[in-house]
């Protein structure tokens, strides 16, 4: 799987008057990618082939062609990236970080594979659930990233993510982590890195999907945040990530996801937003990029499509606002 | 972590014979350089050599995270060997991720490996020297803000910068001494960057952080806050004069209005013993203001959510005076619903709530 940008660009010339999703082109779009061995640009993305994968195998299921990638070559690839305290690495030979160590939990969950996983790695669960539970911060209730050390809350919300799949929560201790999220709320009831810092669409999905996961929503201004959201949307129908910024397709799904767990997706306009991301799409050689006129990705790919299916579009898998993943999934990991 | 904004142009995709054979030697050339320094680390051959390398292949890919990593190793092993002092080896890396984030200033690694080596910068050379460095960051950032004056990494990191130049300056460990506070001039950075470009709200947001910790240093008593408050409505009553399309310096009114809530958390008061009456007449004012700028933008919304804003935190504390009324509130609604399709939504729940 790589993250090559490209080759396709999104909406110029030929868009047809009736937007529509090109299912086709994006299922072969994302099919080619690990296929681009030739361009310097697969080789410089590597850091992100993990999470690549689990971008663009989203994708497909969102799109309803989750067989379209070769299983056993994925659980091959991701055993591959494990270390032996638990964590993966984005490649072979990558060192260890919970950004790759969470991608592979959910590249496992969605392929309902934990079981083989077990097979091939002995308490392979156990095992990634301590190299997780071992990142937590014991006096702030954060989490590093990795060894060295560098504290996000992007990073906590992966852990709850990860560890609610497996099945693991009770490793680590949630108050502390939900104190920690609700000491990063901002007075526009946004939420960003850590204490003090400006509030960000991202980490907004991260803290609310964090909040979610331990029950603890009582805890959001959802007035407030759920206003600061919806002025996230553009005239032209996108979504930016922080007042004054420009729009960008991969905000659809930060600010949408955020929005709906909090049960306010109803307060933009979808129709409009819908025909925004319809227009980065490239309706030639497949793909979504970050606004129309640019360079494709499977990482714009992915979170345009999980936001149209946010979106109620039609013949889409439905998402998990919580985790970007099909909600049948999370239902199947979760019980719920 | 991809790509972002970079517009392919209409040219054509496919690529020349000349240009393909070239961009395999890249690759081999990329690939080569790679595989030798993931060799050199697995041989734990941590060397200056090695450094170098490493050097140049992040040159070539600033976001290959492992190989940040592996620098780490190498920098911890040359000055546990030694073989060269810390301070050089510092002042190389400093360089090197100075040059990187001019290119890359979005790249969450090359802002860690900074942090990490003024950390460890502290624990080999000192306090006095880290001092010494930690200011020169401040610096740093000052250069990244100027470029993007927006940029969230730049903003992160000089929070962090700020706090390690105040907590290194602090002769005792007292939380009550404020003398190496830089509360001050971290406030006084943020009116120049607003005073730059209103709709900096990363500086907006900035100042709302810094407005508590000042009140406090200043030992501000009652009379001190009142003026201080004035002083910042005063500021923000003219930015939305300026521009009363920019929602940052909405979200900054809103913030100085949630300030005099009775609902506010104790610590985030600007004025602690306001009174109910103080408020109405705030609110008022904040209104009647408004209200003039209405007449010149009839078709900005943010007007009149201001208005309803002002208006519902008015009826919380309303003494009965009838200041405001529904008649008004409905026909702000009704405005920010023709205004506004794009929230309609949010305004129908609005309604509700108000029951209006
Ligand atoms: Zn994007």
């Amino acid at each position: 799987m790589s993250l090559v940008s490209g080759p396709g660009r999104a909406g110029v010339g030929n868009m047809p008057a009736e937007m529509q999703l090109f299912v086709d082109k994006h299922v072969r779009y994302i099919q080619s990618l690990d296929t681009r061995k030739d361009e310097l640009e697969y080789w410089l993305t590597e850091h992100l082939r993990l999470n690549g994968l689990y971008w663009g195998l989203t994708a497909l299921h969102l799109l309803g062609h989750p067989d379209a990638l070769p299983r056993n070559e994925i659980l091959d690839f991701l055993c591959s990236c494990l270390h032996d305290n638990g964590g993966f690495g984005a490649a072979p030979g990558h060192d260890a970080h919970m950004l790759y160590t969470v991608s592979a939990v959910q590249i496992l969950a969605t392929l309902d594979a934990f079981g083989e996983f077990e097979e091939r790695v002995k308490d392979g669960r156990q095992k990634v659930g301590k190299f997780i539970a071992d990142l937590q911060d014991s006096e702030t209730g954060t989490f590093a990233g990795d060894e060295w050390g560098e504290r996000d809350t992007r990073f906590l919300y992966g852990a709850l993510n990860a560890l609610s799949l497996m099945g693991l929560l009770d490793l680590v201790d949630v108050a502390k982590a939900v104190q920690h999220v609700h000491s990063c709320a901002n007075f526009d009831g946004g939420y960003g890195t850590s204490p003090g810092a400006e509030s960000h669409s991202g980490q907004v999905f991260t803290c609310v999907g964090a909040l979610t996961i331990a029950g603890r929503l009582d805890l959001v201004d959802q007035e407030r945040l759920g206003a600061w959201l919806s002025e996230r949307q553009l005239k032209n129908g996108g979504l930016n990530g922080r007042p004054e910024k420009q729009e960008d397709v991969c905000y659809s799904w930060w600010v949408m996801s955020s929005m709906a767990m909090l049960g306010k997706l109803h307060w933009i306009d979808g129709e409009k937003l819908t025909q925004f991301i319809l227009q980065c799409q490239d309706p030639e050689l497949g793909g979504l990029a970050d606004r129309p006129g640019d360079m494709v990705d499977v990482f714009h790919t992915v979170f345009g499509i999980a936001g149209l299916s946010l979106l109620k579009y039609p013949g889409l898998e439905e998402v998990d606002p919580i985790y970007c993943m099909p909600r049948s999934v999370t239902r199947r990991c979760l019980g719920k | 972590m991809a790509s972002h904004g970079i517009s392919r142009g209409s040219g054509s995709v496919v690529r020349s014979e000349e240009a393909r054979q070239k961009e395999q030697q890249q690759i081999e050339a990329y690939k080569d350089l790679s595989d030798l320094v993931n060799t050199k680390i697995a041989e734990k051959q941590y060397t200056v050599e090695v450094l170098g390398l490493v050097t140049k292949l992040l040159h070539e890919n600033p976001e290959y995270y492992t190989i940040w990593n592996h620098r780490r190793r190498v920098l911890v092993a040359l000055v546990t060997e030694e073989t060269q002092s810390p301070d050089e080896l510092l002042q190389g890396d400093l360089q090197l991720t100075f040059v990187l984030l001019r290119k890359f200033p979005k790249c969450y690694w090359i802002w860690n490996q900074r942090d990490w080596l003024l950390q460890k910068a502290e624990s080999l050379l000192g306090a006095d020297a880290a001092q010494e460095l930690w200011a020169g960051e401040l610096q740093l950032v000052n250069k990244m803000l100027h470029a993007d004056s927006r940029n969230f990494h730049a903003w992160g990191y000089r929070r962090i910068v700020v706090s390690k130049i105040e907590r290194l300056g602090s002769s005792t460990t007292d939380s009550a001494d404020t003398s190496s506070s830089l509360a001050q001039s971290e406030f006084d950075y943020t009116t120049k960057m607003i005073k730059t470009n209103l709709s900096n709200f990363s500086a907006w947001h900035n100042r709302s952080q810094l407005i508590p910790r000042i009140l406090r240093e200043r030992n501000a008593d009652a009379e001190a806050r009142r003026a201080f408050l004035a002083s910042e409505l005063g500021l923000i009553c003219e930015a939305i004069n300026t521009d009363p399309f920019d929602q940052s310096i909405w979200f900054y009114h809103q913030y100085l209005m949630s300030t005099i809530s009775p609902s506010c958390p104790p610590n985030g008061f600007v004025v602690e013993d306001l009174t109910n009456g103080e408020r109405q007449k705030y609110y008022e004012n904040e209104m009647e203001y408004i209200k003039e700028i209405l007449e010149d933008e009839r078709d900005c919304k943010w007007i009149y959510e201001g208005l309803l804003g002002l208006a519902e935190a008015y009826l919380e504390v309303d003494a009965g005076t009838g200041a405001v009324t529904t008649k008004d509130m409905r026909a702000w609604l009704a405005e920010l619903k023709r205004l506004d399709a794009l929230r309609r939504g949010r305004w129908e729940d609005l309604e509700k709530r108000l029951q209006l």
